[in-house]
């Protein structure tokens, strides 16, 4: 069976307390009763959270989406995203199996990345490992305006932006997050290798900007 | 001494022991000059205020132990619909009592003590969804039941929500989702048994889910005359919207191409036996025209073949009809089996020789470095290579063997995985004793391939729709045997 591997990189700093946070445990909910009644994604999609506040932690290891359970969140502390692309570097590397030639490995990974401000830490670590590691698509959602798009252009190409972190911009995100979910599990069944840019994505609903 | 005497025994006892508490509490007031006015309310004051302090305390004993169950991190794996589920978990049993799940019944499982603070919820879940049950115990006598909420999710059977829709096509006669021949060849005229053609293909569940119409295509034929054997199996590319023709258009063009050339084609028998003598270069030459003059120009013929069907389709290029193609021609001489064949695109073309376990692949399956970046009849640079020949086609001739088999990638990537495996006589080995043995477990049986049985036909349709998570496209499986 090869895995379709979904890293959410979810930022738990000290200003998503209150609504955002609740909104975030509610969209994983969302994410989590979206994939589990899909029949491609329930066969491929394995799902890891990794949260990041003063420091970076795999708060859910890479776990079949039949499996999954959303972890508790709290939010405090700064924002340490160097730290979590170091992590999801070194998780992807240890959970994600390499292809050889007995056996197919899984699919490239799918990351999606959430934070509401800039960064407290230095990226450049963080940032040199995770661009040498194969990845699927990566897309940097910036929440809120205390979020800097220009931070996340460059981990990836693809941005987003959401205006306001209530609970229903984050929902709508979230749902979006599901529908590439089951797009990507779906093309990689139907033997169509992974979904590679934000425009082979499912179109995101008004609430998700896309920054160019 | 009777009951009535008893009673009246007791009750002065009470009464006595009243007054002398009573007596006691005057005596302490009097000591301590609190006025007699006003003795009732100073004792109602004294046992609010000692009261007080013991439902504190109770509620604070009650607290720590809430705290103490909820940060034991209790929770309840997920489980799923109409599979068996059994977790179980603990809890300090001198500390909670009287613990129940509440809203367990609807979910169909039941939560029983199995040793003392062990509780196991077990049972098998009758419907999907998240329920949140709430854990409920006692703690300390005369305080509220504690609560806490411990979430459990039912996944559905994965198995259960793929959908099954016929595509328009089936539905409009076009072409079935799913279809299987049987090619009886009977006895030599000396009794010796001739091989048969089996052949199947369904539509993948993928397909199914969406109603999209089936993409892959066989065609089978024995010439009684004679005595060839053509067999073809295209795969139309599920990103082309009308490759479920194309892979259509490719086989019937094959076979009518073939019948055509095989007809009474005594050149190409006498250049197959004389290569049979001496296979040297002047003999395989001469043998390797005749083959193309079959073989590729077959292909070309395909290829032109869709070509005209995009002309005269509206709104429609080459590639909307992309499809592999592999076909083989084969036939038994004295001399043994001629084979030649060819093959563009993924899946799997082999003679399997169970006797000495051999096999031979019949050229390498086009795959790029991910899945699904084949190649296909339909491009034109396919044609312009001048390497075709010798990465395309293959002719042999073969003593004996046991099946020839053409599949789609619906096949060969669930039994094979990768191109090494596809390499491996071990793993054909394993992938005929599956066809054989079937599944079991899902309650597929196996593939019955003894000489003249035309009940293999339905046996392999229902053989082609085994589970293999995350392998639900259309699959194709025809087998020489």
């Amino acid at each position: 069976m090869r895995k379709l591997p979904v890293y959410l990189l979810l930022d738990c700093s000290g200003s998503m307390y209150g609504e955002p946070i609740e909104a975030v445990k509610n969209g994983l909910q969302v994410l989590t009763s979206t994939l589990t009644s899909d029949p491609y994604a329930l066969e491929t999609a394995f799902v890891s959270v990794i949260t990041f506040n003063t420091d970076a932690r795999q708060a859910v290891p890479l776990t079949e989406i039949a499996a999954f359970q959303p972890p508790q969140l709290q939010a405090s502390g700064c924002t340490a995203l160097g730290a979590a692309l170091e992590l999801v570097t070194k998780c992807a590397e240890n959970e994600v199996v390499k292809t050889t030639p007995e056996k197919k490995g899984d699919w490239k990974p799918l990351v999606f990345i959430m934070t509401d401000g800039e960064p407290t830490d230095d990226i450049r670590k963080g940032l040199e490992d995770f661009k040498r590691y194969k990845w699927g698509t990566v897309v940097a959602c910036a929440a809120g305006a205390g979020a800097n798009t220009t931070t996340l252009k460059q981990i990836t190409e693809n941005v987003v932006s959401l205006d306001t972190t209530d609970s229903a911009t984050i929902r709508q995100f979230f749902k979006w997050v599901s529908a590439s979910v089951q797009a990507n599990s779906m093309k990689v069944e139907e033997g169509g290798g992974e979904l590679s840019s934000i425009g082979e994505l499912p179109p995101p609903p008004p609430e998700v900007n896309i920054v160019i | 001494m009777n009951r009535s005497q008893r009673l009246a025994a007791r009750h002065n006892a009470a009464t006595r022991q009243l007054r002398e508490f009573a007596s006691t509490f005057d005596r302490a007031a009097d000591y301590v000059g609190i006025p007699h006015n006003e003795r009732e309310r100073f004792l109602a004051w004294t046992i609010q205020h000692l009261w007080n302090i013991h439902t504190e305390e109770r509620m604070n004993k009650r607290l720590i132990i809430e705290n103490e169950i909820k940060s034991l991190g209790v929770y309840l794996p997920n489980g799923t619909v109409r599979k068996p589920y059994s977790a179980s978990f603990t809890l300090p049993a001198d500390k909670v009592s009287e613990v129940r799940l509440e809203g367990i019944e609807e979910t169909g499982l039941q939560m029983t003590q199995t040793s003392p603070g062990v509780f196991t919820v077990e049972g098998t879940p009758l419907s999907h969804g998240d329920f949140p049950l709430r854990l409920s115990f006692a703690t300390v006598e005369g305080e509220p039941r504690s609560e806490m909420t411990i979430p459990v999710a039912f996944n559905p059977d994965p198995r259960s929500i793929w959908k099954d829709i016929r595509s328009s096509q089936h539905e409009e006669g076009l072409k079935p989702d799913m279809i299987a021949e049987y090619v009886m060849v009977e006895a030599d005229s000396d009794g010796s048994p001739r091989k048969d053609i089996v052949a199947a293909s369904i539509q993948g569940r993928s397909h199914a889910h969406e109603g999209r119409a089936r993409d892959d295509y066989f065609a089978v034929e024995h010439y009684p005359d004679s005595d060839w054997y053509v067999l073809a199996v295209a795969d139309g590319a599920g990103s082309a919207r009308l490759s479920w023709r194309g892979s259509e258009i490719a086989c019937d063009t094959i076979m009518e191409h073939c019948r055509e050339c095989l007809k009474d084609n005594k050149l190409f028998e006498e250049a197959i036996a004389a290569f049979s003598q001496d296979q040297n270069t002047s003999l395989r030459s001469v043998l390797t025209t005749q083959v193309s003059d079959i073989i590729y120009k077959g292909a070309v013929k395909a290829h032109e073949a869709i070509g005209r069907a995009a002309d005269d389709t509206p709104d429609a290029a080459m590639r909307d009809f992309a499809t592999t193609l592999m076909f083989a021609i084969c036939k038994k001489f004295p001399f043994g089996w001629f084979i030649a064949s060819f093959w563009v695109g993924d899946g799997a073309m082999c003679i399997y020789n169970e006797k000495d376990g051999s096999i031979k692949l019949l050229g390498t399956p086009d795959e790029g470095e991910f899945s699904g970046q084949t190649r296909f009849l339909t491009m034109r640079e396919i044609f312009h290579d001048k390497d075709i020949v010798k990465k395309r086609m293959r002719m042999g001739i073969v003593p004996d063997f046991t099946a020839l088999f053409l599949m789609t990638d619906g096949v060969s990537d669930p039994m094979f995985e990768t191109e090494r495996n596809l390499k491996d006589a071990n793993k054909w080995k394993e992938f005929t004793s599956l066809l054989k043995s079937g599944f079991p477990d899902d309650g597929i049986p196996g593939v019955d391939l003894s000489d003249d049985n035309k009940d293999a036909k339905d046996q392999l349709l229902e053989w082609l729709k085994f589970w293999s998570p995350g392998n639900h496209d259309d699959r194709t499986l025809v087998i020489l045997y």
